[in-house]
């Protein structure tokens, strides 16, 4: 029995320690000293805080590198996590600071906490190779989204979409547990690396997969597409991005999918080494791949064509994201080093894509009330600059180039191909799909730039901006967009990072 | 005697199987929640079992990790049904239906 050195655990977890400790201090200087202020001062002070909580922690990460495995894996410590905990604070920080402006609750101290402790879940996912961490970072990660999209209770369609999230992701947590329950009683260790000991001492004969552990594959993949909003998995996505307030939207939409997708992919790779089958077009074998194909599949044709048909920007934003989960899928299922570095580049630069195109829903929304595409009608006149970001961000999630989405869809498509010829026909699918959802963010580009606002509008928006627009968030958007830009225009920066980590890392 | 693991798998099977079938044909949203609390229940069942057949500890205490987090999603799951039920005064699924799928 190994010992546990305290001292050596309170080191590693330090960064997680310093964002609590700012979500902590936030709320109490929230709740004592700022109470009698306006919703502003309190929100860009606790958004500071908390700003500068997580701007201490990745600072930490940078400092400190690491390489480190405590207890079979129970927390990690190496370049490839630093790198996934220092993209998911950098989202924090955005989402933070996008929501300063915000006026949908008195709450804010809670807000701002329930954000950071979401984030210190997401950190503690990418830093586990045990099934009892993932489950709990998981647990803290969906507890906090859960509350997060109920936070509006002047609007009704917060709390019901935050009841679906509820419902449905108790349900996949569920059936998670479920298979991890399997897991454990087929290998007898809670420790991935050790799982997959297991597998392969029993697949040595040659013989077929244990029955137990296919259920455990399934299960595993329903729990996770559920987080990963993967067709069929999806119900609850719509309804959430719809209903939650912006910020809780662009969070869940961005930092929660990157620590799923890491993790996912570590517990498929790792986890159930061994039993991967094959998804070879016409010759498929069981396994957790042909699984994973076929929902990626599915995910990529449903989520593209019924994107098509909607006339809210939010939901429209959601579909899109059920497509990219897709194409995400098919980084997973061809497993290779290579590939986990295409994912994290794609996963990265999506998020900062759609973070920032909700940050400009929000701004949107804020002047005339609704997220329909005609609340959208003629936008360039009124607001150049966020019309510029919001091109930026929907044409590097329809993978023009030279924008970040391209050059992502490009690293995952020749990573996948690179792992062998038998996933052709999921590559040649998503290609087709990628130009169909062209149509529909061009379309609320035409709405942005051709088309006439109407008469409504046009004065609602008057009045808003004689309020004042709101800086902060517009500055934020503003640097969400030069960032996809940049790793647009010089990939190099952020993939010798990736590749580097996952190098010295030896995944 | 003692009785074979087979039945006590089997036995979680099917209460996971009867909390699926729950979740899915209940419209009364609290029973659609304890439905998940049966499902979870399962799974401890099955974590115990496993426990006991390897004579070791860390299955057990998973459970009590299971029985934590299902404590937390139950406060945070009912403090979403109060608020739902304040502004829509039903508990019926069927009647939630403000944002269509």
């Amino acid at each position: 029995m190994s010992t546990v050195n305290y001292a050596q655990l309170w080191q590693l977890a330090l960064p997680q320690v310093i964002v609590v400790a700012a979500a902590l201090i936030a709320l109490a200087v929230d709740l004592l000293l700022l109470r009698m202020r306006p919703t502003h001062t309190r929100f860009t002070v606790a958004a500071l805080l908390g700003s500068l909580g997580c701007v201490l922690a990745i600072v930490r990460l940078v400092l400190a590198p690491a390489q480190v495995n405590v207890l079979d894996g129970t927390l990690l410590a190496n370049p490839l996590t630093h790198l996934v905990q220092v993209a998911l604070l950098v989202l924090a920080i955005a989402t933070l600071l996008m929501a300063t402006n915000s006026r949908f609750t008195e709450h804010i101290g809670e807000f701002v906490l329930l954000i950071l402790v979401a984030t210190v879940g997401s950190m503690f996912l990418a830093s586990s190779q045990d099934l009892l961490v993932i489950f709990i970072s998981l647990e803290l990660l969906s507890l906090s989204l859960y509350i997060l999209t109920a936070f509006d209770k002047h609007r009704p369609h917060s709390s019901e979409a935050a009841l679906k999230y509820f419902l449905f992701g108790g349900m996949s947590a569920a059936f998670l547990l479920f298979g991890f329950s399997l897991l454990y009683g087929l290998s007898n260790s809670t420790s991935l690396p050790r799982i997959a000991d297991a597998i392969h001492a029993s697949g040595a004969t040659g013989s077929p997969l244990n029955p137990l552990l296919l259920i455990a594959i399934v299960t595993t993949v329903i729990g996770f597409g559920f987080k990963v909003a993967a067709f069929p998995f999806h119900f609850w996505a719509p309804d959430v991005y719809q209903g939650a307030p912006a910020p809780s939207a662009g969070f869940i939409a961005s930092a929660s999918k990157v620590a799923s997708f890491f993790i996912f992919f570590q517990i498929m790779a790792v986890g159930f080494a061994g039993a991967e089958g094959s998804a070879a077009w016409m010759r498929f074998t069981t396994g957790w791949v042909p699984v994973l194909a076929v929902v990626a599949a599915l995910s990529m044709v449903l989520g593209n064509l019924v994107a098509i048909v909607q006339r809210s920007v939010r939901r429209l934003l959601a579909y899109s994201a059920i497509a990219h989960a897709g194409y995400m899928l098919l980084a997973i299922a061809s497993h290779t080093q290579q590939s986990l570095g295409a994912l994290l580049y794609y996963v990265i630069t999506y998020a900062l894509a759609t973070l920032g195109a909700f940050g400009v829903v929000a701004i949107v929304e804020h002047r005339t009330g609704g997220d329909r595409l005609s609340d959208f009608d003629g936008l360039s006149r009124r607001a150049p600059v966020l019309s510029g970001c919001m091109f930026i961000f929907l044409l590097s999630l329809a993978g023009i180039p030279p924008l970040a989405g391209f050059f992502g869809k490009f690293y995952l498509f020749v990573s996948v191909l690179g792992s062998g010829p038998g996933l052709l026909w999921l590559v040649v699918l998503a290609i087709a799909m990628s130009a169909v959802s062209l149509y529909y963010y061009l379309q609320v580009l035409k709405r942005i730039y051709v088309a006439n606002p109407s008469e409504e509008v046009a004065n609602a928006s008057a009045d808003a901006t004689t309020i004042g627009t709101p800086i902060l968030s517009q500055a934020v958007v503003v640097l969400l967009a030069a960032g996809v830009v940049l790793f647009g225009c010089a990939p190099h920066l952020l993939l010798h990072w990736i590749d580097a980590a996952i190098r010295t890392t030896g995944f | 005697m003692t009785v074979p693991i087979v039945w006590y798998l089997v036995l979680s099977a099917a209460l996971f199987s009867i909390g699926v079938c729950g979740f899915l044909i209940k419209r009364n949203i609290i029973t659609i929640f304890m439905s998940i609390e049966l499902m979870l229940n399962a799974v401890n069942l099955a974590f115990v079992t496993f426990a006991n057949h390897w004579h070791q500890v860390s299955g057990q205490i998973f459970v009590f990790f299971v029985m934590v987090v299902a404590a937390a999603e139950a406060a945070v799951g009912l403090a979403i049904i109060i608020s739902l039920f304040r502004s829509r005064n039903t508990l019926n699924v069927d009647q939630i239906d403000l944002m269509k799928l």
